[in-house]
């Protein structure tokens, strides 16, 4: 393998696509809007607190008691009352129906037991099938129950142990705090692999290669030239995406510039030299591009943990998932976004993150064919 | 001055193989300085894939090829050096102007600003191109298109210019055009290897090699091509009316007559039996006008090279 390299020549590949780049609207177009898109719909849009759920109650009781207890879901903003329409066998089929994703189901004997016993009991029934849903809701019951409790007793609940639960670098659980760090990751993972999948495999179409070819350009000289302006344009996406985060959802950037500028440079290279290898194995653009969008989207957003955690994934798939680049800087990106991590903190995923550009790089370089051979 | 000849290329038992599909079969040829030696084939006869070869482009399978005193041993980038390339695709970059495209092309072969600079100005005046230096290259005619490609091709001044298919696409004043250029640039001690499917253009070759699938069939200058192809007159027959089929079944199948070929309304015969060719020219001259005519370049084209799958 020839390792040859003049960095004159891989200047001047990369002054030639910054022409195709500034003259063609459709390249400018995406590293700008794309972005800006990405952010607003993911930011405003996606929201994990599930808010307004359909509660179908059915109160037999109907007494100071379960009226109380009603009152503290619907009180808790979380929680939609909807009345039952009748027997329990209805307030079941709320669910089936979608009119409700749960039902609280109270018994006659509700406020009886809690005078006679001090203890007393309701059934919730949760619809199952929604699962992200249920977890949520799941979750809520507990502050619930408390809150009920201090209502109906008018006393808090002395329990032996109590877990205090406080929530660190993201006191709200908000959801864009999560969500538009970890944005940054996809925005590049999408922008660089498109923009470069299509770069060699347009000379071929065009039949430039031929003219690149036929002069002593090195691949590695045409790989780090075509690199060059698609970094720059990778990082102004990020930095676009940043301050979006910070002035337009007041997300506090917790850690150090520099290092999560350093990130998402490597980061960039590794995604760009991806498409890149895309690029130089497949010849025609429209075949790069939709391998470009199943091998760049789809990881980075499925499985790079962005909105599902790789803890939960099976030993399998998650290991696997250390072949990703996506993986390590959405660690890297929430890790000095939110925490304010530093780099000592970081060095697993920013060694990760290194090695796996510079395997691509040198994949990409050895794979550019240098003759023409059908 | 001794003038002792030296081959701008040498080729002996070039074979390329893509696969088990054998492009180019165990070919040998010389081309001199000074020479423009045309290749003349059909598509896929194996014309690109030689010339390919001979730029460095792609690898020989098996075969000795010398181009400009360089052999493959001294590495592919020292033939790249040497030769100049135009390929049948265009390929100089739309979006960019003549400008950028050679001043990037110059830059990949390291040719110093200055040198770029008069070799712009001799090639432009060179073709006789007029327009603004950052005209688009997408807003040039096609014609000029091709121009400017072969200038660009030969930015760096190579003893040797091969030329694929230059005037594929063309109109003829443009195609005129571009051999006048070629020819000039022959005269100036340069090499031209051209491969072509126009008869004219072969014809104003020095040489030319007839390629069939994969192999060299012949190869000479035009006139002894003709010469040795067809020692014997052509003979025209021009129908005075509608000819049914039968009849030219029957010609071919004359004792006389060696072989007869329809060129558009015409039929082209060669004469096997000169004494029974003047008792058959008489009995069919009330069907036909015929007159004798020298074979052309097509004439030996359709003999060799696809007369020999007949």
């Amino acid at each position: 393998m020839n390792f040859k390299f003049n960095i004159k020549r891989a200047l001047s590949i990369a002054k030639k696509e910054q022409f195709h780049i500034m003259r063609d609207p459709f390249t400018l177009t995406m590293a700008t809007v794309l972005p800006v898109l990405l952010v607003l719909i993911f930011g405003l849009a996606i929201e994990f607190n599930v808010k307004d759920i359909g509660l179908t109650v059915h109160d037999s009781d109907r007494t100071f008691s379960s009226r109380k207890l009603v009152e503290v879901f619907s009180s808790s903003q979380y929680f939609n009352i909807n009345p039952s329409r009748g027997s329990i066998v209805d307030a079941i089929n709320d669910l089936d129906s979608e009119r409700s994703k749960a039902s609280l189901i109270i018994e006659p004997e509700f406020e009886h037991n809690l005078l006679a016993h001090g203890n007393t009991k309701a059934q919730f029934v949760l619809d199952g099938a929604d699962n992200s849903t249920a977890g949520v809701i799941l979750g809520y019951l507990g502050g619930i129950q408390k809150a009920a409790n201090f209502k109906l007793t008018g006393t808090l609940v002395k329990e032996p142990i109590e877990l205090k639960t406080r929530y660190l670098f993201n006191p709200e659980l908000s959801s864009p705090w999560f969500i538009v760090p970890g944005l940054a990751v996809v925005v590049i993972a999408i922008l660089s692999i498109l923009l470069t999948a299509l770069t060699v495999a347009r000379e071929w179409e065009n039949g430039s290669m031929e003219l690149l070819l036929s002069t002593p350009v090195q691949p590695l000289e045409i790989i780090i030239g075509k690199l060059i302006p698609y970094t720059v344009i990778g990082l102004a996406a990020v930095l676009l995406v940043v301050l979006v985060a910070i002035l337009g959802f007041g997300i506090p950037f917790a850690g150090n510039f520099i290092l999560f500028g350093f990130g998402s440079l490597i980061f960039l290279i590794a995604c760009l030299a991806q498409g890149m290898l895309i690029s130089v194995l497949i010849r025609t653009q429209q075949l790069a591009m939709q391998i470009a969008m199943i091998t760049g989207l789809l990881p980075s957003l499925l499985m790079s943990g962005f909105i599902f955690p790789l803890e939960s994934m099976p030993k399998y798939p998650q290991n696997f998932t250390s072949i990703l680049p996506s993986k390590w800087f959405m660690i890297i990106s929430r890790g000095i976004f939110l925490k304010g991590a530093d780099f000592s903190d970081l060095k697993l995923p920013f060694i990760g993150l290194f090695l796996l550009s510079a395997i691509l790089i040198i994949t990409a370089t050895k794979k550019f064919k240098k003759d023409l051979e059908p | 001055m001794t003038n002792i000849p030296v081959n701008a290329v040498d080729v002996s038992n070039l074979t390329v193989k893509f696969g088990d599909f054998i492009a180019v079969n165990n070919i040998s040829f010389s081309v001199e300085k000074g020479e423009i030696f045309g290749f003349l084939g059909s598509n896929g006869a194996g014309k690109t894939t030689t010339i390919r070869v001979l730029c460095g482009l792609l690898l020989p399978t098996s075969g000795k090829v010398k181009v400009s005193d360089v052999t493959y041993d001294q590495g592919i980038e020292a033939i790249k050096a040497k030769v100049g390339y135009m390929s049948q695709k265009f390929t100089l970059y739309n979006d960019l102007s003549i400008q950028e495209n050679f001043a990037f092309t110059a830059s990949l072969r390291k040719i110093p600003s200055d040198t770029l600079k008069r070799r712009t100005k001799e090639l432009l005046s060179f073709i006789g191109f007029s327009k603004p230096m950052n005209t688009l290259v997408r807003d040039l005619p096609g014609g000029i298109k091709q121009q400017v490609s072969l200038a660009a091709s030969i930015l760096h001044d190579p003893e040797i210019i091969f030329l694929d298919e230059p005037t594929a696409g063309v109109t003829p004043v443009a195609r005129a055009r571009f051999w006048a250029l070629i020819k000039q640039l022959a005269k100036d001690g340069k090499t031209i290897f051209v491969t072509t499917h126009y008869m004219d253009e072969a014809e104003q070759c020095g040489r030319i090699a007839l390629m069939r699938t994969g192999e060299i069939i012949a190869l000479d200058a035009p006139e002894n091509l003709k010469k040795t192809t067809f020692p014997d007159p052509i003979i025209e027959l021009n129908p005075k009316g509608t000819i049914p089929s039968e009849m030219i079944e029957q010609l071919r199948t004359n004792k006389a007559v060696d072989s007869i070929d329809s060129y558009g309304m015409k039929y082209h015969l060669i004469i096997k039996d000169p004494q029974e060719w003047n008792q058959l020219s008489i009995n069919i001259a009330p069907y036909f006008v015929i007159r004798q005519i020298p074979p052309s370049l097509e004439d030996v084209f359709i003999r060799l090279v696809e007369g020999v799958t007949r």
